[in-house]
């Protein structure tokens, strides 16, 4: 499972991290394979027999729901699909003063998602992932930063802000593209790209590929759910995965799999939009990385405590 | 502050108080009690506010802000002639009406005369009728009635969210047919401490920001264990696989809504009084901006005589859903010397509006309890898909309407290009016709329930014309990021849409969303169609349920440029809206 991921190029590397993330059943469906690929919303998954043969009214019989389903997101339109202008017959809009316009609302939202004090085997630390968004809902600029600095200890390797242009490419997901600083000494600079969205069974997904300034390759996935106890109290297991092409070895990082981080963290909605949580987090290294946390003297599985904040507006 | 403003009134109005002094209107009892307070805490009564009734053929409305508690918070609404509901305007069919209107706020408001057919430039939508109001200035509309019967008007900006409508009734030319003891106009609204665009943006920001009913653990444990995990997943799985909300009624629901009955809340229960033996007809008014509201009088029997101003043949029921921009007149008789609740639950069971009708002030009696929250049922999804049967737990759903006068093989909706990208989270391909399903959590519920199919206008169609052509549109929406739009295109990103003068053409609406949406044409009657294209009742505002197919008929008899819009205020302001030319 570890070393496949070596040496692919970015968007290969993207795709295989998906489709191992992906929930049981998941990378079956018809309509997360549809979305989760902008370029090509529909690749032929939605070319069910009902989309044409429907439109014939010799036989208005409809398919079984099972096949309905798939035809109800995503997809892309039938060539003779109702044109949207068509009941204009050549008129526009005025333009007068007063008009609405709050459909076009330009935005900006922050999430800080983890805000915490971590105390783990190798002491206590401050982690972080928040993001914040700025634009309409076709395209926003988006900062994201997460990272981990334990007392005493260098920052964690995932440690990084990224800058990057949102763009919606389906009901559910949109593309970024934009570019990754590291935190800590010997960082990299990289240009990202990736995709983040909604897959089915409300499942939240985020993967992205960076390529670096010296050519290597890394690829981050994050999952998450929202598993609702109450209205209120809220688990979210959520789990995170990086790889990279080439070692790194002045910021401990082997190539291929490098960590996959699982947390579990629990919170309570106090409003909407504060809530403070208390939870674990189980993170091992694996294949290069692992080899060189041993040659330090470091342990290959890391567990830890956290109690943060999670706040947006 | 602004600077005072002197205003030369004509009798019949009344003078405001000084904008410098702070009145305030206790939340329970917001009609009645009007006091001022210069100092916080310390109020003192002062003069009232404007009549609460103003008839004739010349109006002085005058917009402005006034400190409200409807929570236990202070807020500011936004009032006309000093008053929530603004006063009660009568006027008669065949008058032709001046109403000035002065806009004493920091920013451009109007009013919106729903339902009335007037001129254009008289309806009162910004950017498409005139420009709006500007602070400081006095628009005059004036216009003629055509028509009789309960109409309402409200702001068509956020101003309607903080308290800007009030009752319009226009009396009939000749004696109405419906003779009554007592008349009083219900106007059932939702409040918010909140600034409306804050939640619109909260809105934008979590589509599910103010539902809490969203399905749980516990739920499903609950479920396995009544129905077997086979069940429980089967029941969760078309709702889960397709990222849909079964809990998603309302966009906003009582976590920040109170829900008014003219402007009292639940605890100032507002009171109709009425001897026994009296006839009396409550014109409720859905001024509700995102609530839908299950409207019944436990205990009496209501006859809805009209709906949106028309008069419909008389049908007895228990109980009525009433969206956002509708109205339906209903006679009730008080039979004893008790008092009987008008109790209105918002259709997502999160509260209620209520008030009493009895014989004294002061009177109560006992509230039914508010409706567990329930889910929507496969058939508000799949529509004509799940009514054929498909769905194995349909029998949850399938009250003594569902499902009746379905058609036998539903007609397959004809998608824009424009619905398979970012805006759109759903389409159904077949809808379903049924308009005799009384809608959502009201299917089967042991009551008798108001549905379109009950509704027949006295008189038959205005035009017996049959439509030349057929106009299909798409309710349409993404539910996470809060878009909403016609055929998965917001206003601003399309085209009107045009109707030829003196044309009679059908509008066919297909909801491709979850949600109920109370679509509203201005300037023209909407005669509501059987799914066999049969004349069934003539309204302004159409409530098309989710996964429903529903048709009109319209004579484009009215050049110029009108508004179609959802009447969920956060659904308009969000896209969901178009200019339509008739020329």
């Amino acid at each position: 499972m570890t070393r496949s991921i070596t040496g692919s190029l970015p968007l290969t590397c993207l795709a295989v991290a998906l489709a191992l993330v992906a929930p049981p059943g998941l990378a079956a469906d018809p309509e997360a394979r549809a979305e989760a690929d902008p370029p090509a919303e529909d690749p032929g998954a939605m070319a069910m027999p009902a989309a044409d043969a429907a439109q014939d009214s010799s036989d208005p019989t409809p398919p079984p729901m099972a096949m309905q389903m798939g035809s109800m997101q995503g997809g892309q339109a039938p060539p003779d699909a109702r044109d949207p202008d068509a009941w204009a017959d050549g008129y526009e809009y005025t333009g007068m003063p007063g008009f609405e316009q709050t459909d076009q609302i330009v935005f900006g939202t922050v999430l800080v998602d983890e805000l915490e004090l971590a105390s783990g085997d190798e002491g206590d630390g401050l982690g972080w992932s928040w993001q914040a968004a700025y634009g309409g809902d076709q395209s926003k600029l988006w900062l994201r930063s997460q990272g981990l600095k334990v007392e005493g200890q260098r920052v964690d390797p995932a440690s990084d802000l990224e800058v990057l242009h949102w763009r919606a490419t389906g009901a559910f997901w949109g593309r970024m593209l934009g570019i990754r600083q590291d935190f800590g000494p010997d960082g990299h600079t990289w240009v990202a790209a990736g995709i983040q969205g909604l897959a089915p069974y409300w499942f939240e997904l985020q993967a992205t590929a960076y390529l670096a300034e010296d050519g290597r390759v890394a690829g981050r996935l994050k999952a998450a759910y929202d598993l609702r106890f109450t209205n209120r109290l809220i688990l979210t297991p959520e789990l995170e995965a990086n790889a990279y092409s080439r070692a790194d070895p002045a910021r401990g990082l082997g190539s291929g799999l490098g960590n996959v981080e699982l947390g579990l963290r629990l919170r309570y909605e106090v409003r909407r939009k504060v809530a403070p949580y208390v939870g674990i987090v189980w993170e091992r290294a694996f294949g290069g990385t692992a080899d060189q946390a041993r040659a330090r003297g470091d342990a290959v599985t890391e567990r830890r405590v956290v109690a943060g904040l999670r706040v947006w507006w | 502050m602004r600077p005072p403003k002197p205003l030369s009134l004509p009798a019949g109005t009344v003078a405001l108080p000084s904008s410098g002094r702070r009145r305030f209107v206790q939340g329970m009892t917001a009609l009645a009690a009007v006091c001022a307070s210069g100092l916080p805490g310390r109020a003192a009564w002062a003069q009232p506010a404007g009549p609460e009734q103003l008839s004739g053929t010349t109006f002085d409305l005058v917009i402005d802000e006034l400190p409200v508690n409807f929570t236990g918070t202070p807020r500011i609404a936004t009032v006309v002639n000093g008053r929530l509901p603004g006063p009660i305007l009568r006027v008669r069919e065949g008058d032709t009406v001046t109403l000035r209107v002065t806009n004493r706020l920091r920013e451009m408001t109007t009013i919106h005369w729903h339902g009335v057919i007037l001129p254009p430039e008289m309806d009162g939508v910004p950017g498409i009728s005139f420009p709006g109001i500007a602070p400081g200035e006095t628009f005059t509309y004036r216009f003629t009635l055509v028509q009789s019967g309960t109409y309402w008007y409200h702001a068509h900006t956020l101003h309607e969210q903080t308290g800007l409508y009030g009752a319009l009734i226009v009396e009939p030319r000749v004696a109405d047919p419906v003779v009554v003891d007592r008349d009083y106009p219900v106007i059932l609204a939702d409040w918010t401490d909140e600034d409306p665009l804050q939640v619109f943006l909260n809105l934008k920001k979590m589509g599910g920001y103010y539902n809490f009913a969203q399905p749980t653990v516990g739920d499903f444990l609950a479920d396995v264990s009544g129905a077997g995990l086979t069940a429980a997943f089967e029941k969760r799985r078309m709702w889960y696989r397709s990222r849909m909300n079964p809990t998603d009624f309302s966009d906003v629901s009582a976590a920040t809504y109170t829900y008014l009955m003219n402007g009292a809340s639940p605890a100032g229960n507002w009171t109709a009084l009425a001897r026994p033996g009296e006839r009396v007809r409550l014109r409720f008014i859905g001024a509700g901006t995102a609530t839908y509201f299950d409207v019944r009088i436990p205990g009496l029997p209501l006859t809805v005589v009209a709906t949106d101003g028309q008069a419909v043949e008389p049908v007895e029921v228990d109980e009525f859903r009433i969206g956002p921009g509708e109205t339906y007149d209903v006679i009730v008789q008080l039979p004893d010397e008790r008092a009987y609740s008008i109790y209105a639950q918002s259709m997502d069971r999160t509260g209620f509006a209520r008030g009493t009708l009895a014989p004294r002030d002061g009177m109560t009696a006992e509230q039914p309890p508010l409706e567990p929250p329930i889910w929507l049922d496969p058939i508000d999804m799949m529509g004509a898909m799940a009514a054929m049967g498909n769905m194995p737990d349909m029998a949850d759903g399938a009250g003594p309407h569902a499902g009746h006068g379905m058609v036998e093989r539903p007609a397959r909706a004809r998608h824009a290009r424009t619905e398979y990208g970012a805006t759109t989270d759903m389409r159904v391909d077949y809808p379903r016709d049924n308009l005799d399903d009384p809608g959502t959590g009201l299917r089967g519920n042991g009551r008798r329930v108001l549905t379109y199919a009950d509704l027949r206008t006295i008189g038959g169609p205005l035009d017996a014309r049959v439509p030349q052509r057929e106009l299909e549109l798409h309710l349409t929406g993404n539910m996470e990021r809060f878009i909403w739009s016609l055929d998965g295109v917001k206003l601003n990103d399309a085209k009107p849409i045009h109707f030829r003068k003196d044309e009679r053409l059908r509008v066919t609406l297909v909801n491709d969303s979850t949600m109920a949406h109370p679509m509203h044409l201005h300037g023209m009657w909407s005669e509501l169609e059987s799914p066999q294209g049969v004349f069934q009742v003539r309204k302004h505002t159409v409530s098309v349920q989710p996964a429903q197919r529903v048709s009109f008929a319209v004579t484009a008899d009215a050049p110029g440029r009108w508004a179609f819009h959802c009447h969920l205020l956060y659904h308009m302001a969000a896209g969901m809206f178009r200019e339509v030319v008739v020329a």
